[in-house]
This record gives structure tokens, sequence and C-alpha cells, in this order.
């Protein structure tokens, strides 16, 4: 569909005999100019200074300095911007913006005349009766949000923002030829109404409208409104959103032991770093717990046999976690689930030192269960002290009830193995991140509040994406991580772990019981049986998936996409032939949308992406710059911080696969960085 | 960016009692202002009659929109009204999808400061294609005071609360104290020109400024 996008620039330059006015006020002047907003995006710079400059003539030499601030009326980091700026040299500010950007500098800046060097336009036909909002696009159709929709009776074409008169009972009588007798450019309103309701049957102006209430909403109203909005978006954090939870359908179910698989297919890769060798061979016989894969180095992890059984092969398997195959030991059930012997309790596992603590968690396959599979024996060896550990159990994904579950059946293991980190750690402070929209969890937590003094629990306004480390630290500590690529949380003094990886090392140590299975949560759209479920590891995605459907499920990815995750940051598979790995927090099934995230879509520059990324990005240049394969710039634009949250992808407006060009562009700087 | 609430259930019934249904629903400005909640009540009640359900983000853009009617065609030919919640570009972009079809919208579109920017704000700017803020301190009195006044304040506010709303502050005297601050009253003996309430929009007719 081919689409005709409108240019809504909310300024233009100022008449040149206005500015030289303003020149004549100022001796030195720095300019900020904002980076043009909702306008198909073109070029970086549109050329604005370039052409004040010349509009200047030798006025410009009062010119000390210019910066074009992208989004100007994003406060938060156009403030930033600013500050940063050294203003020392020059009297005053001109500003090339609309009135909104204008009014933010003249706050910021209070003590600094600030000049507007831009008038702002006015994008209704109707002007001054209406201003029309144009919504989040480039469309021709506009709303003069007047809080008293009258498009039910005129056929969906609003006489507000298209009738010059702004007549609501019909039309004046002076239109010629279909033309407005106003402006003969512009189709009368009323005539395409007439249309518009003889083409729906409908009887044309059928009743008279009251008499319009205009007076101006009280600005108690509107102002409370904005205060509302700003402290919902700004809560805890900049960036992120509120997506629709979709928890209720597993909230509620208690956690059941999924069906033994008949072939277990585990990688030997479930872990950042490198894989495991294989110590098994064809033909071995394994039992529950049984090592299979050896840790190889230190940044790797050791794999154990979920089932008791006879190992097939040892072969290329389909990966869940990325596009690819990774070898994996195939193990036949004999359902026998008969345990290894290595598998004993310890009793006196509280009086173990740390080392003999951080080498169970090694020998144990430990990692981080929150998705991201790092080895935990490696992260709890930071080289530098850290005073907090953090305690996420936020949970901010969508549909997943995992960690949540979790917290509300097991609260005294959680917190017993918050005591084992503790001791490795050596903190004495620790927080639980729990979203309030998890009471119940919260509840069976703060029950043992008395046994375990030092771990306070704190509730969160809930807010995606929260559960991400360097969200969650600036809320709870208001400390900022150093940005990606280099900086981590131990950086600012900080560990961050997830509640589902404290439960597994309570597990390994208390209960010497391996990283050999864990709890999932299933849910979405179609699904017969959601559920959470402890699942072992390696179990086949497709018997879940059949398990939980009462149709067959061989020709579901036609209508449904799977996600290894949630709904957001969850890995797409593009078959069903993959099995669970450590990181799989949960399978979400959703239906096939009839929009989905495309590459080829044009940017409209709405600025929807830098209000929601956590990491104060712009995201817009990622996509436009991957676009054109100019990957250089989207890395001086600095990609490489990126968390890949998805946050900006989500909330696309033009729904552009920002996820997949940044992904090219970070590998890209990964290998540009080595050289 | 825009907020919304949904209408009185009283002025939608009357147009479509025992219709069948079919409803698109915007969530794409829901960290805004949209009342899933009541909304999702509201369709609640119409369960009965509703034959089909697209939920989408930004039913601003006539693509996306193409694409839903083509995916939802059979319902949407079964239904005989198709119900919008979404603010008024969003329903108009879909009566003009469906040219021959009922479109009506369930939702009121609201004001909200900053609506032309990305966030809501606690000031803003009404467009009005002539910038005040180089003589008044970067304050605008166009969008701020409930008058416009535009050469200096009606002299009716109280403690520097407006006199038609006494929530909301005298934007004049913001501007004095603003002014004052640095260093600039005398700006304020600059008389202006009327305004030029004629200023016409960028979308159509040639610019007219004042000579």
């Amino acid at each position: 569909m081919q689409m005709r996008l409108m240019d809504y620039t909310k300024f233009r330059p100022k008449p040149a005999e206005e500015i030289s006015e303003v020149f004549q006020r100022v001796n030195r002047i720095f300019i900020l100019s904002c980076g043009k907003c909702f306008k198909k995006f073109e070029e970086e710079d549109e050329g604005q200074y370039a052409q004040l400059l010349e509009t200047l003539g030798a006025d410009r030499t009062k010119v000390v300095g210019h910066t074009q601030v992208d989004f100007l009326c994003n406060e938060f980091l156009s403030g930033k911007r600013i500050s940063d700026l050294d203003l020392s040299r020059c009297d005053s500010i001109g500003v090339t913006s609309c009135g909104l950007g204008v009014q933010f500098v003249a706050r910021l800046l209070e003590r600094t005349p600030v000049y507007a060097l831009a008038d702002s336009v006015p994008h209704s036909p109707n002007y001054p009766a209406e201003v029309g909002y144009h919504g989040i696009s480039l469309e021709e159709e506009k709303c003069a949000a007047c809080g008293q929709c009258y498009l039910n009776l005129t056929g969906g074409i609003c006489p507000i923002t298209n009738c010059a008169k702004g007549l609501l009972n019909g039309p004046c009588g002076g239109a010629t030829d279909g033309k407005c007798e106003v402006n003969s450019s512009v189709d009368c309103a009323w005539v395409r109404i007439h249309e518009r309701l003889k083409k729906r049957g409908e009887q044309s102006a059928s009743e008279y409208v009251q008499p319009r209430d205009y007076s101006r909403p009280s600005w108690k109203v509107t102002n409370g409104l904005s205060l509302q909005n700003q402290a919902l978006r700004g809560g805890g954090f900049y960036g992120g959103f509120h997506p629709l939870e979709n928890k209720e359908a597993t909230a509620d179910k208690r956690v059941e032991r999924f069906p033994e698989p008949q072939v277990a297919v585990i990688f030997l890769s479930q872990h950042a770093g490198r894989r495991a060798k294989p110590v098994v061979e064809p033909g071995d016989k394994v039992k529950v717990g049984q090592k299979v894969g050896e840790a190889d180095g230190f940044v790797s992890s050791s794999i154990h046999s979920s089932i008791s059984g006879n190992v097939i092969s040892v072969e290329e398997r389909a990966y869940p976690a990325a596009q690819r195959e990774e070898l994996a030991v195939v193990i036949e059930n004999d359902g026998k689930n008969e345990l290894h012997p290595s598998i004993q309790p310890r009793d006196d596992f509280e009086a173990l030192p740390k080392e003999a603590l951080l080498d169970i968690i090694k020998e144990s396959g430990i990692v981080g269960l929150g998705g991201a599979m790092f080895p935990t024996h490696v992260k709890f060896s930071p080289p530098r002290p850290v005073d907090t550990l953090l305690v996420n159990g936020c949970e901010c994904e969508p549909y997943l009830n995992t960690d949540n579950r979790l917290m509300i059946e097991h609260p005294e293991e959680i917190l017993a193995g918050i005591s084992i980190v503790q001791k490795i750690l050596g903190v004495d402070k620790v927080f639980v991140g729990v979203e309030e929209n998890k009471p119940e969890a919260i509840a069976a937590l703060s029950r043992f509040s008395d046994k375990y003094p030092s771990v306070e629990l704190v509730s969160l306004k809930t807010k995606y994406p929260q559960g991400a480390e360097r969200s969650l630290i600036k809320r709870i500590l208001d400390r900022d991580v150093p940005p990606p690529p280099k900086g981590l949380p131990f950086d600012v003094g900080v560990m961050v772990s997830n509640v589902g990886t404290l439960f597994a090392i309570y597990q390994a140590v208390a209960k010497g019981i391996p990283l050999f299975q864990r709890v999932i949560t299933v849910s979405g759209e179609g699904l017969t049986r959601p559920g959470n479920y402890l699942v072992k590891i390696g179990t086949p995605i497709k018997d879940i998936i059949q398990y939980c459907f009462d149709e067959n499920v061989d020709g579901l990815l036609e209508k449904y996409d799977v996600k290894m995750g949630g709904a957001i940051m969850g890995i797409p598979q593009a078959s069903l032939e993959s099995s669970v790995i450590k990181g799989t927090t949960g399978l979400t099934v959703l239906k096939k949308h009839p929009v989905m995230a495309s590459e080829e879509r044009d940017c409209i520059k709405c600025g929807r992406c830098v209000e929601v990324c956590p990491m104060q990005l712009y995201p817009l240049f990622y996509g436009f710059y991957g676009k054109k394969g100019d990957l250089a710039k989207a890395v001086e634009h600095k990609v490489e911080e990126c968390v890949e949250c998805g946050c900006c992808e989500y909330m696309c407006a033009s729904k552009i696969a920002l996820l997949s060009f940044i992904r090219q562009e970070k590998a890209y700087a990964r290998s540009a960085s080595k050289g | 960016m825009l907020a919304v609430q949904v209408k009185a259930e009283a002025e939608i019934l009357p147009l479509i009692s025992s219709k069948r249904l079919f409803i698109f629903e915007c969530l794409g400005c829901r960290d805004v202002h949209y009342p899933v909640e009541k909304a999702a009540e509201f369709m609640d009640s119409l369960k009965e009659e509703i034959v089909g359900k697209a939920t989408l983000d930004y039913l601003c853009h006539r693509e996306f929109v193409h694409e839903y009617v083509k995916a939802y065609a059979g319902e949407i030919e079964r239904a005989q009204v198709i119900l919008v919640f979404s603010c008024g570009v969003g329903a108009q972009v879909v009566s003009s999808l469906l040219e021959d079809r009922i479109v009506y919208t369930c939702c009121d579109t609201l004001y909200l400061n900053g609506f032309q920017g990305l966030t809501a704000k606690e000031f803003n700017c009404d467009q009005c294609g002539e910038c005040y803020l180089n003589y008044t301190g970067g304050l605008c009195p166009v969008a701020l005071c409930s008058k416009n006044l535009l050469n200096g304040p009606c002299g009716g506010s109280q403690a520097g609360k407006c006199e038609v709303d006494p929530d909301m502050p005298c934007v004049w005297q913001q501007i004095f104290d603003r002014l004052a601050k640095l260093g600039q009253l005398h700006t304020l003996e600059r008389l202006g020109t009327p305004k030029n309430w004629n200023v016409s929009p960028a979308s159509s007719a040639p610019e007219k400024r004042l000579p």
C-alpha cells in the first residue's frame, strides 16, 4: 500500500527581520536546534543551522556555538545534553524548535535569556478555532481533542478539523463545486460528510447537534493529567513502559511436575562462555544428576543428565536460544528415574567455607536463570568487592510467572539461598525487588523477615524493563552502572541475582541437586492448559506445547509464534524441534499479527523509541543507518550500549524491526573492535 | 500523542442496539492515557453482539489498519457496525478505509498539555504560528493565559493565581518574575501589534503574515 506521508514538523524559521531584531539584543549567542519531529526520516541534519547562518548574514559573528539536540522536548535527555554544554561564553541562547522546546530551555536555564528563532506551525486548516493533532502517524486525518467526539454523527469525518468554520450542523452554503469558500484548495468538509453518509446508507444530518461546549478544560484537569502521565512514565528509572501483563492465566497455578520426556536433548552449551566437553559416549548408561559435560575453562559450566537412561548420540541439534545448531547429548529414558549416587544432602552446609560453596555451585552447573545464563561461580568471583546484593524478583516480562511461583511456594529456600550468597560475597545488605503486581510473593517472603533481618523486601511499581539489572540498580539504589559493553554492576559495588538462581543454589548446596530441572511458565494465546511446570532440562519444546494444546501442534507455527521466554524479550522459535535449556524462563505462544515488525518501513521520527529506551539511547538511528547499511554510523550513536531489552521495537510506531538492525550493528562493532 | 476516555454508554447504546459488532481497539498510546479496564468492561457488556475484535497499536497508521481490515475481512463483513476504541485520528482512519460501512467511535479525545511533542508537560504550545516567547521570558501567554492576553496581565489575578481558574498560576505574574530575574523588564515596554489570528496552517494556503 503506497503511503503519502505528511510533514508535521512543528516549526519553521522566523522571518529574517524578526531574527535580526533578536540579534540586535544579543552579543554572544549559542544556538540549539531541535532535530525535527514527525517527518519522514531522510537526513540526520536537516540543514536548519546552515539555513539560519545564511539568514543571519553579518550577524553570524555573534554565534558562539551550535548543537543539534534531537527531540528537544524530551526534557530528561535534552536537559542532560544541555547541561553538558559549555555555555560560559554566551550571553543568551537561541532555540530553533516549536514552542515546547523554547519553553523547556527557558525553564532549564532560568538565568540566561532564551530566544525563539522559529515559529510553531498550526497543522489545522481550521486554525485558530482549533489546533489539529495527528496522533503518532503522518496521515492526513487530524483530531482537535475537543473531548466531545462528533464522528458518530458525521460519517467519521471531523467537521471541527476539516470545516474552515467548524460548523457542526451542516454546511454554510458557501461551497462551490465541493470546494471550501474560505480556501478553494480544500474540499468542503460537509460535502464530504454528506457523500460518506450516503455511501454508508445513513440519513444525512438526521439530528441537530447541541451547541458545543467551547470552554477550555480546567487547568487542574489538564495539568493533573500531564503530571499523572509524567509520574507513570518517569517512575524509578528513565524509559521503559507498561505492557499488558497477561499474567492472570498462570499466576495462581501451582507448579506441577511435567511428565518425564521419552528422550532428553541436553545441550552442552547452556551458558555464556565455552561449551562443556562431553564426558559420555553413545551407549553409556546415565543416571539422574550424573555429569554429562565438563566445564571447559573458567567461563564455562558443567552439564548434568536430567533423566536416567541410555546415551543414544552426541550430535548437533536445533538450539533454542539462537538460529543455529549446537552439540547435544541425546538420552533415551529408561523410565526408572534412578538418582546418581553423588546426589546427597548436606546437613552441614551452613558451616561450609566460601570456597567450598563456590565449588559446589560450579560443580552443580548453576548459571543465571533469568535468561542470561552467565556461569554463577564466575559472576560471584568479582574482581572488585561488592557491598550490596540485589535479588531480582521483578519478572516484568508479560505472561511469565516462573519467579512469582517460586517466591510463593519456596520463600524459605530462596532466603536460605540468599544467605549462602551473602557468605560467598561477604555482603551485609540485601534487597529483594518484587513488583507490586505480585502481592502473594511479597506476603510469602515477608513471613520470614524476622529470621533474615539483613534482607529488605522492596515492593516496586510495575514497569518494563525493571528486571533489567541496570534499571533495578537505578530504581532501588539510585546508582548508575557505566554503559555496556564494559560497565558491569560490580563497578558500582552491586551484585544482582535472580530468585530462580538463588533457589537453584539452595538446591545444589543443601540438597546436593545439580541444575537439571527448572520451573517454566507456558502461557499465551490459544492454550488449553497454560501453567507453571517443573521440567527436566532437555525436554523437547514440542512435547510441552502439545501437552498444553488440545489440537495437534504440527502446523502450529503457521498461525502462532512460539517464543522461548516472554512476549517481549523472548526468542522466536523457527521450529518446535528444540528443547528446554537452563535459560528457558518460559514458553509464550502468541497469535501471529497481520502486521509484523519489518526492516523495510520508514521511520517517521515520532521519538517514541527515545522515550522508552532505558539506556537513554536514540534507537531511531539504528533503524535508519541499519537500513542504509552504514553500520559505522550506528556505532557512533553508541549501539554497543544497547541491552536489547526490546522496548524500542515494541513501541515503534512504524513497526520497524529495530532489534534485528541492532544485533547486526553490535556484531559489526564487536568485529571492528577486534580489528 | 493523544489521550482518550470512553464515552458514556447512553450515547453509544442507542446507536448499536442488537446489532452485530466488530471492534477495533488501539493500544498504541496506552502509556499516555487509555482506560484499558473501562473499555474492557464496556466491551464485555456487549460480548453477545461482538463477532470479532482486532487489537493493535497505532490505529492512526493507515497501512496497519489496511492489513487488519484484510485479515479480518470475514468478521467485518458479518458485522453491522464497526466500533472503534481510539482517539479521533484512529476513528477517522478506520472510517476512511471502510467508507461504505457504519463506523462509530466509543471514545472522546482529551486535551493534554504538550500534545504536539513527545510527552505530557506542565507547559504547552498552542502552535499559534507567531511565537511570542522572545518578549515574555520564555513563558507562553497564548497557551497559558486564560484570556490569551499578549500585552500584560488583566489585573484580576490574586496572589499569583488566575481569576478565571484559581488553580492555575497567572502566567503574566510568572513572566514578570522571570524577566525581573533576567534584568529584562524593559522588554515589557514594547507594545505588541495585534495578533494575526489568520496565520495560515502549514498544510494549506500560502503563508500570510503581518506586513
